[in-house]
């Protein structure tokens, strides 16, 4: 007897979550993830924007071949 | 390359890629999750070949730490025979750092962007390249010598067949060797996994009725010895720090020559008596910089060395005819061309008697 009202319970709440129509949220897979990274390093003009100027540090009296 | 635009991926192949699923800041750490660029970037890890990619390909990464790009071995073992002292802190171990560790290459550095010392930058929007680009990566380092004869740069010189005719890349010859062979290597010809001509030209063993030149000379003369051109040798180099204490070096003009001397590292694999010499950029002062006699042995190592120029052809002016070579002495390393302070260094190389005309 308990082991059937445990069952029509359960069925009970089951019909009643897909009638609210509550789904798990989806959460971020691998490959879709969109971060600020992606987000920064597609973008031709914000890349520009932030971009570091970054000095080289080749010396002028090097001469010659390599 | 701009600064931007070594690290703008281009289109979306790579994120779509499995190295591109695993998400950066696994890789690369720094936190994706903040748009403030200074935060995004706390410690960044710019190139994490050393710990990244042996997550997955552990059994290259391992056959990598014997390959010369890894290890430099190459310049470490020259040094050494030279009497240098390579202990760390000594004065050619800060030159060694100074100047020759920007050869050390990376993974990431022949796979996915060009080398540090080519200023880096991603090659294809971050896509992994199984194959290094010829141009991006293997000729961004070897390219005063290798690339210019191969390409046909030098000259006067035509490039080499295989390109010209052929278009064959680097790595059409030169595969799993560049990963080493698993065996510490002092120099490139004794890399037990490095190609030979005869891997592909077998032949050469078996059609020597039809080529008297063949039957003749096989075995005692490196094939280059007749199918290269003239190549460049450099000499003179000298490293340092300029006044803002930024590496500098200096070098004398390359000379395009041909010259064949004898084999200085005869072996079972490599035979030849007469073998094609170029002069490596050394000489006895180039570490001067950083302390007198810093290679006090130099008479040790010849500065003409074993070389396998890459400007090949089928016909070349060496085998227009016997009398080509026999005879000619401009094209074989005499006492003459050499430097007389490295005669000593070249003696074992240096050709006494030039073989007699036919």
């Amino acid at each position: 007897m308990k082991r059937l009202v445990t069952a029509v319970i359960g069925l009970v709440l089951l019909a009643a979550f897909v009638a609210a129509g509550c789904s798990v949220p989806p959460g971020p897979t691998p490959g879709e993830e969109v971060s600020s990274c992606v987000l920064c390093h597609t973008d031709k003009d914000l890349l520009k924007q932030t971009a570091s100027v970054v000095e080289e540090v080749k010396s002028e009296a090097t001469t010659g071949e390599g | 390359m701009e600064v931007w635009e070594k690290a703008y991926i281009k289109d979306s192949k790579f994120l779509e890629s499995n190295h591109g699923m695993v998400g950066c800041v696994i890789c690369h750490g720094g936190d994706s999750s903040v748009e403030e660029k200074e935060t995004a970037h706390q410690g960044i890890v710019i190139d994490p070949s050393e710990e990244g990619c042996n997550t997955c390909h552990s059994d290259i990464a391992l056959l990598n730490e014997s390959s010369l790009h890894t290890t430099l071995s190459g310049f470490m073992s020259k040094l050494e025979a030279r009497g240098g002292d390579l202990s760390e802190g000594s004065a050619l171990d800060t030159a060694f750092d100074n100047h020759c560790q920007q050869c050390h290459t990376s993974c990431g550095q022949c796979h996915i962007s060009r080398p540090d010392e080519m200023g880096g930058g991603l090659v294809s929007s971050h896509v992994f390249r199984k194959t290094p680009s010829m141009q991006n990566n293997c000729i961004a380092c070897h390219g005063a010598r290798i690339g210019d004869e191969y390409l046909g740069s030098n000259e006067g010189v035509p490039g080499d067949v295989h390109w010209t005719q052929e278009t064959m890349t680097c790595t059409a010859c030169h595969g799993q060797e560049l990963h080493g062979s698993g065996a510490m290597a002092d120099d490139r010809y004794s890399n037990t996994a490095a190609i030979g001509c005869e891997d592909c030209h077998e032949d050469v063993w078996t059609d020597t009725a039809a080529n008297p030149q063949h039957e003749q000379h096989i075995g005692d003369l490196e094939c280059q010895i007749c199918h290269s051109l003239a190549y460049k040798n450099c000499s003179s180099c000298h490293v340092g720090l300029d006044e803002e204490g930024i590496p500098c070096r200096t070098s004398e003009p390359s000379q395009i020559l041909f010259k064949i001397g004898l084999n200085p590292i005869r072996s079972a694999e490599r035979p030849y008596k007469y073998v094609v010499l170029r002069h490596a950029p050394t000489c006895a002062s180039t570490f001067d910089y950083y302390g007198p006699a810093l290679q006090p042995d130099c008479d040790a190592e010849p500065t003409w060395k074993y070389a396998t120029p890459h400007n090949i052809q089928l016909r070349t002016p060496q085998n227009e005819s016997c009398n080509s070579c026999h005879g000619n002495a401009d094209i074989f390393l005499t006492e003459d061309d050499v430097d007389p302070a490295e005669r000593e260094a070249n003696r074992g190389v240096i050709v006494i008697q030039v073989p007699a005309p036919q």
